[in-house]
């Protein structure tokens, strides 16, 4: 489904990621794991297009899309939650979600996917009316899943989405994940400080450090290595 | 007496003050958009007087439907400007973050040398006077700095680049419209007729010209909050990682919203010679920028809505103040209602910085 090869960004001269391939299959759950700073955020808007590629190539579906901007990617079902929200604060809990099926595919399917959206989370068609700056944090961080569910994805990208939220949330965040994955089929690249529930969550799991791909394998593989563990997940 | 002089002008104020208002709208939104203060304001409104004057003079248009060709004008003039100074200075890369590469910036001060040596060589041909050395000098300051300030330091770089250049291109403005029709002032008698109200005497003219700010204000909210297009708009407003996320093209609603709000500036040059037909000449819009800082202020800055409010309510406290400052025995009221948009500016900043609408939290 994405396929990444050998990438390498950065910020004006500073380079971030040195080279990291990874691969994510239909229907997983690919979970990235690593310190701060070590560049998740950083491959994930790459692979979006917000920042520039140097070197390597991105596949999606088998097509190359190294450089295709953001809202061309988004047209393919790259969809990104992006880290601390990105809520449109001063609009209603249903605009906010009208602005995930911006584009023009998902506009065909906006009732259909509303639907599931306030199947998934019944508190924001209560709420859909207020503006999503007032509610609670985890109902935030709702609308953005939500956001981005209607935007018809076929890779959902999901940049800590557990960040600062009550442990009972992030609970619920993660049975979401699984949800998603088991109900509807969706493919999920997450990216988590929360090492021990995404191992949970996971199918494959890589972890990066300071740019570069340190370790990879199925979360039984990973759990079972003390260095790694200790090293780079702090566990 | 005094309270009939004080409602006529009240009156006065509120027509004028949706005028202002409207002028104000283009700033916020460019603003609220690109985080671009555009200190050449004033000349574009100046651009929409004279498209009003000429229209009128030569073609016999009336000023009200001179709106749309404005508008035209406006947003070709935006995008010009956009895509060929602004842009390298504001293209946002990364998460939201926007950064300068030297080599863009490079770029942006290659254009206005180019600007330059061009006037240059026309200088030689129309033979210019000092005012346009002076501009010269300016853009040479604007190259200069966006180089070696923008370059080195890339987080403080783009904001002073950004004022520099629609400095400069509010100049550049100034003095082509001066090369072609002179620095002279210059008005067109445009008679609707009069409504008498008693207490103080409406031309038509300003009556129409209010209620086309107000009318082109009401279609930028509907336009902002009823279509795609424009919450596509707001949304970058709101947070352009965000929009971004949602697959909103954000380049592209940079350059559409500073066309916009070009666009905008212009038609409220029209509108406001519909109000004051006299004294447009090259250099009027300078008194504009002034207001147009304090009403922005006033409303929020970002917001375009809050501007018109803004507006409002600055032409209500400038002309009612007019009539308190004339009762004052020996003062100059329209000296010293200058005087009170430079006051009015610094109790607002100190009071409420974020504007007067703004919601606290
Ligand atoms: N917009 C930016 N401009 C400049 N440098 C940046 C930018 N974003 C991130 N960086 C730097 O790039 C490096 C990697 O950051 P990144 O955000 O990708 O790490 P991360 O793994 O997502 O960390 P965290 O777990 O804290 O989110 C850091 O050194 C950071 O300071
Ligand atoms: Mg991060």
């Amino acid at each position: 489904m994405l396929k990444v090869e050998n990438l390498q960004s950065g910020y004006g001269p500073m380079q971030v990621l040195w080279g990291p391939d990874i691969q994510v299959k239909p229907g997983t759950v690919t979970s990235l794991l690593g310190p701060n700073g070590a560049g998740k955020s950083t491959l994930l808007w790459t692979i979006l297009g917000a920042v520039r590629p140097w070197e390597g190539k991105i596949f999606f579906e088998g097509e190359d899309v190294t450089f295709e901007p953001t809202h061309k990617k988004a047209d393919r079902g790259l969809v990104m939650v992006p880290e601390g929200k990105h809520l449109f604060k001063e609009m209603t809990v249903y605009e906010n979600l009208l602005m995930g099926a911006y584009r023009k595919g998902a506009q065909e399917e906006r009732e259909a996917n509303l639907e599931l959206v306030y199947s998934l989370f019944p508190i924001l068609s209560e709420r859909r009316t207020q503006r999503a700056g007032f509610l609670s944090g985890g109902q935030q961080q709702m609308v953005t899943i939500g956001r981005a569910l209607m935007a018809r994805p076929r890779l959902l990208m999901m940049d800590e989405p557990s960040q600062g939220l009550a442990p009972k949330i992030v609970m619920e965040i993660f049975e979401t994940v699984e949800k998603l994955k088991e109900e509807i089929g969706l493919t999920i690249l997450l990216v988590e400080q929360n090492a021990s529930a995404s191992l949970e969550a996971a199918d494959y799991v890589y972890v990066m450090h300071e740019g570069v791909i340190m370790a990879e394998g199925t979360p039984e593989e990973i759990e079972a290595s003390h260095e790694i563990k200790e090293a780079y997940l702090g566990i | 007496m005094f309270f009939e002089q004080l409602s006529g002008n009240l009156v006065q104020g509120l027509i004028l003050g949706s005028v202002y208002g409207m002028a104000t709208m283009g700033l916020s939104l460019i603003f609220g958009v690109l985080q671009v203060v555009n200190v050449g304001h004033g000349a574009f409104i100046m651009v929409g007087a004279f498209t009003a004057l000429i229209l009128f003079q030569s073609l016999g248009v009336p000023p009200i439907l001179a709106i749309p060709v404005a508008l035209l004008i406006g947003m070709c003039l935006g995008m010009i400007f956009y895509y060929g100074a602004v842009k390298p200075l504001v293209s946002p890369s990364g998460a939201g973050i926007r950064k300068v590469g030297r080599r863009q910036l490079g770029k942006a001060a290659g254009v206005f040398v180019a600007v330059m040596i061009a006037m240059r060589i026309l200088s030689g041909v129309l033979d210019l006077n000092i005012a346009f050395s002076i501009f010269i000098a300016i853009i040479l300051m604007y190259a200069f700095l966006v180089y070696v300030y923008g370059g080195r330091r890339q987080e403080k770089g783009p904001e002073l680049a950004t004022l520099l250049v629609t400095f400069s291109l509010g100049v550049i403005l100034e003095e082509v419209v001066k090369q072609i029709f002179t620095s002279e002032a210059r008005g067109y008698n445009w008679d609707l007729g009069k409504l008498d109200l008693g207490f103080t005497v409406l031309p038509f003219t300003k009556i129409l010209a209010s209620g086309g700010s107000l009318t082109v204000a009401v279609l930028l909210y509907l336009w902002f909050n009823k279509t795609r297009a424009g919450m596509a708009m707001r949304s970058v407003v709101e947070d352009s990682v965000g929009a971004r996320v949602c697959g909103v093209n954000v380049d592209w609603q940079y350059a559409l919203s500073f066309s916009l709000g070009i666009g905008l500036t212009v038609t409220s040059g029209v509108l406001l010679t519909m109000f004051i037909p006299v004294g447009i000449n090259p250099y009027m819009g300078g008194g504009y920028t002034l207001k147009a800082f304090v009403i922005a202020v006033l409303g929020g800055l970002a917001s375009p809505y809050g501007a018109f409010f803004g507006g409002v309510v600055f032409g209500l406290l400038e002309n009612g103040s007019y009539t308190l400052l004339a009762a004052l025995p020996g003062g100059e009221p329209f000296a010293l209602t200058r005087f009170f948009s430079f006051v009015m500016l610094l109790v607002i900043l100190l009071i409420r910085p974020t504007g007067l609408l703004r919601r606290k939290g």
